[in-house]
């Protein structure tokens, strides 16, 4: 019997596991629809202005933006982290902060004075376990990061920048290339020059021939921030989304697996049961049988 | 007296009943054999020859003994002729007895001729007195890594090898006799109680090829062996455990060195015990199990012991009946037992041998009293985290190893290694393995774990740590499959 109570009590816990992993599949899908759709929204803006700064950039312009020009020693880098504030969701934070890790390494390794800078509380306590300072922790970026929240961080980094006291911003972040398909990646985004720069953006760059009015300068004071600032957001955006995807498929996986154990579970609780019932059987027919 | 002795040497009877293994003898009323004493049935019927011995086990009224038959029954009739012999079975014990192989009759069964021996000692006696046990506590190493870590051995004390059919409890046993037999200075008796016959003979012809130590001897000649395996009828796998141990009795109480005993399988006596017990008229009780089960057991276990004058350090080996160790029997011999190994199907699974579970596993010894603060300090640590790993493993199941936290990730990490390290190649395996047999140490198995469970070896791949030796050899064999 002592064998049968133990799988009824291991059973029960399997099931309250299924329960909640089932609610928490459900919720991430509801909430991956909303984040989604925010995604995609800024995505496309994003993409038109990244390219508008890539072919003024490119442009022969005497005035270049400080936030275009590459300083010229790189001294000191800011990696932003950005993970979950909850679990449940898979790989997804532990993918990122491997890869950031990787890269604080190698920015180190290269000399250079590294601020770590994470939102998240699973990257945060990451972090501490591995005895690795943060100077800036945020956990206040949910499901649905706002624009002003993002623009606040930002505007602080392009002031570091301009006034040199941070050489270079790098981000990793959770990519979201498709509801099927997220990959950890780490970008530079600071100096812009680094980025959107491919193949695809110079061969636009030479069909326009821009003129500016009132000034190229004017224009460019205005339209690179801006477009260094929907870039951070589309990769706060990003996150949410890929963080939405990855809990979704995670549940999805570990109802599925709850839903294996409980059949494996029942089964081997029915044979104990079955067999316990059979040899009670036995002895008291033996028992009987033997007084005869 | 005079009376008594003259009835006991000539009483003869006759079978008035023939029941599977059991009959019954219906002797005159003051010619009654005493319980326990060895009839003999000796006749030809219609040319067979039948020499069959019993033990008489009841009396059941009118001049009729119910015995127990110490051989198989078959051709017998009713009305043949039994002779008492007055006394129970014996055994020949003695120098004469090593490198011999006998039946739980005492007769040689290994084709080498008479035994030269001149005493025979019954195989019925008495446990030793209370005052004459051994109050000595000290670890008897075996080189073998998860055994002398978790479970270890007690010198002149018991240990038992429970594990269900198939995890390696023989190859073990085996193990054990090559590494403590050939590096013993004692005697060795073993006893095979209803196990397959061809391994008892793989045993012999290992034995005769195994070395003692440096010399030129081999183990054989240190050793006796009894056999009553299972092709015979109860009556004889119910007795060849005692036949051994009064074999083994003698070296200790004689000759007062260290005698080793080995005891492959335990089980098959109470098994035995319950195949007779239904026809001697005893109700099943649980499991259907003999009622007397534990009085069977603790009477054989009981004289295993160390005394004052020597000590008899047993290793046995307990079927446990579709793995279940609450089933009666295996349950029964646990109480004791002084180091209990148990062999766990889920372990032989991963391909882990010895399949040793950790945590089932015990040892009366392992006590910093014993062995000292930092092995046991040590011990508990890789328990601790294989139990915990355990714990998660459900989790592991559900959610994945990404859901852990960080602090469980690295003890999964460990628990894993350590799994792994417990796995070690034998010395009777290397023929199949083709690994060279590995043995380590106490020191080098303490600090190796000591190690791990610190973190030091966390760089080295799982796969690193199967079947090795010391951590050092892990090293080795990750450099190896890094060129590979």
């Amino acid at each position: 019997m002592a064998k049968a109570r133990a799988i009824v009590k291991r059973l029960k816990a399997v099931k309250n596991i299924r329960k909640i992993t089932r609610t928490m599949e459900l919720i991430a899908t509801a909430r991956f629809k909303k984040a989604m759709d925010r995604a995609s929204e800024a995505a496309a803006y994003t993409k038109k202005i990244s390219e508008l700064v890539a072919d003024l950039s490119q442009a022969n312009l005497e005035f270049h933006h400080p936030l275009l020009e590459k300083h010229e020693s790189e001294q000191n880098a800011v990696l932003l982290i950005l993970t979950s504030n909850r679990g449940l969701c898979g790989g997804y934070n532990s993918g990122v902060l491997k890869a950031s890790l990787k890269r604080y390494q190698d920015l180190q390794a290269a000399g250079l004075n590294v601020h770590l800078e994470v939102s998240g509380k699973r990257g945060i306590s990451f972090l501490k376990f591995q005895n690795i300072a943060a100077s800036e922790t945020y956990t206040h970026f949910e499901d649905r990061p706002t624009f002003e929240e993002v623009d606040q961080l930002a505007s602080r980094f392009i002031t570091d920048y301009i006034e040199g006291k941070i050489d270079r911003l790098d981000v990793a972040y959770t990519e979201f290339v498709s509801s099927s398909r997220q990959q950890t990646v780490v970008q530079s985004l600071l100096p812009i020059g680094a980025l959107g720069s491919s193949a695809e953006t110079s061969e636009t760059a030479q069909k326009y021939d821009y003129e500016f009015l009132p000034s190229a300068q004017e224009i460019l004071e205005e339209i690179v921030p801006t477009a260094f600032k929907a870039r951070l957001f589309k990769c706060f955006l990003d996150a949410a989304v890929s963080e939405q995807i990855a809990r979704m498929v995670a549940m999805k996986g570990a109802t599925e697996n709850a839903n294996d154990m409980v059949g494996s579970l029942s089964a081997q609780y029915n044979r104990a049961r079955q067999s316990q019932i059979t040899s009670e059987i036995l002895e008291i027919i033996g028992g009987a049988a033997a007084l005869e | 007296m005079a009376t008594s002795e003259a009835s006991t040497t000539t009483a003869v009877g006759k079978i008035t009943q023939i029941i599977g293994s059991t009959f019954d003898v219906e002797f005159p009323e003051n010619q009654m054999p005493e319980i326990y004493n060895a009839l003999v049935v000796k006749d030809t019927i219609k040319g067979i020859e039948i020499n069959v011995t019993g033990e008489v086990q009841q009396h059941l009224g009118g001049g009729r003994v119910r015995c127990v038959a110490l051989a198989s029954t078959d051709g017998m009739i009713r009305g043949m002729n039994v002779t008492d012999t007055g006394a129970p079975v014996s055994v020949p014990v003695g120098k004469g007895t090593l490198g011999r192989v006998f039946n739980l009759l005492g007769e040689p069964v290994d084709g080498r001729g008479e035994v030269e021996s001149d005493e025979r000692w019954p195989i019925h006696r008495k446990p030793p007195l209370l005052e004459n046990l051994s109050a000595k506590t000290e670890l008897f190493e075996t080189g073998i890594k998860v055994v002398d870590l978790l479970t270890p051995f007690v010198r002149g004390g018991k240990a038992g090898l429970f594990g269900g059919a198939g995890l390696g409890k023989t190859v073990i046993l085996t193990e054990l006799i090559a590494r403590i037999a050939s590096a013993h200075g004692g005697y060795s008796v073993f006893a095979g109680v209803g196990e397959r016959t061809r391994e008892g003979n793989d045993l012999w012809l290992e034995m005769q090829e195994t070395k003692i130590g440096q010399t030129d001897r081999s183990v054989i000649e240190q050793t006796c062996m009894v056999f009553g395996q299972m092709n015979e009828p109860p009556g004889a796998r119910l007795r060849v455990a005692l036949s051994a141990l009064t074999m083994a009795e003698w070296f200790r109480d004689t000759t007062g060195t260290d005698t080793l005993l080995f005891v492959d399988n335990i089980f098959r006596f109470s098994q035995a015990g319950s195949e007779v017990s239904a026809l001697l008229g005893r109700m099943p009780s649980a499991v259907g199990y003999q009622p007397t089960l534990g009085t069977e057991l603790g009477e054989l276990q009981e004289r295993i012991t160390s005394t004052k004058n020597g000590a008899i350090t047993s290793v046995q080996a307990v079927y446990v009946p579709a793995d279940d160790p609450t089933d009666p029997a295996p349950a029964t011999a646990f109480s004791h037992l002084d180091a209990f190994i148990y062999l766990e199907r889920k372990i032989s699974e991963k391909g882990i041998y010895p399949a040793i579970d950790p945590l089932a596993s015990s040892s009366r010894i392992l006590d910093p009293q014993y062995v000292g603060e930092r092995h046991y300090k040590v011990a508990r640590e890789v328990q601790q985290t294989l139990q915990r790993y355990r714990e998660l493993q459900d989790i592991i199941a559900i959610l994945g190893v990404d859901e852990l936290s960080e602090e469980d990730k690295l003890i999964v990490h460990r628990a894993r290694r350590i799994e792994r390290f417990l796995s070690q190649p034998f010395l009777v395996a290397e023929v199949f393995t083709g690994k060279e047999g590995k043995i380590t140490p106490l020191e080098d198995t303490i600090r190796s774990f000591e190690e791990i469970c610190a973190g030091k070896w966390d760089h080295l791949p799982e796969a690193a740590f199967m079947y090795v030796g010391s951590v050092e050899e892990a090293e080795e064999q990750a450099k190896r499959m890094a060129e590979e």
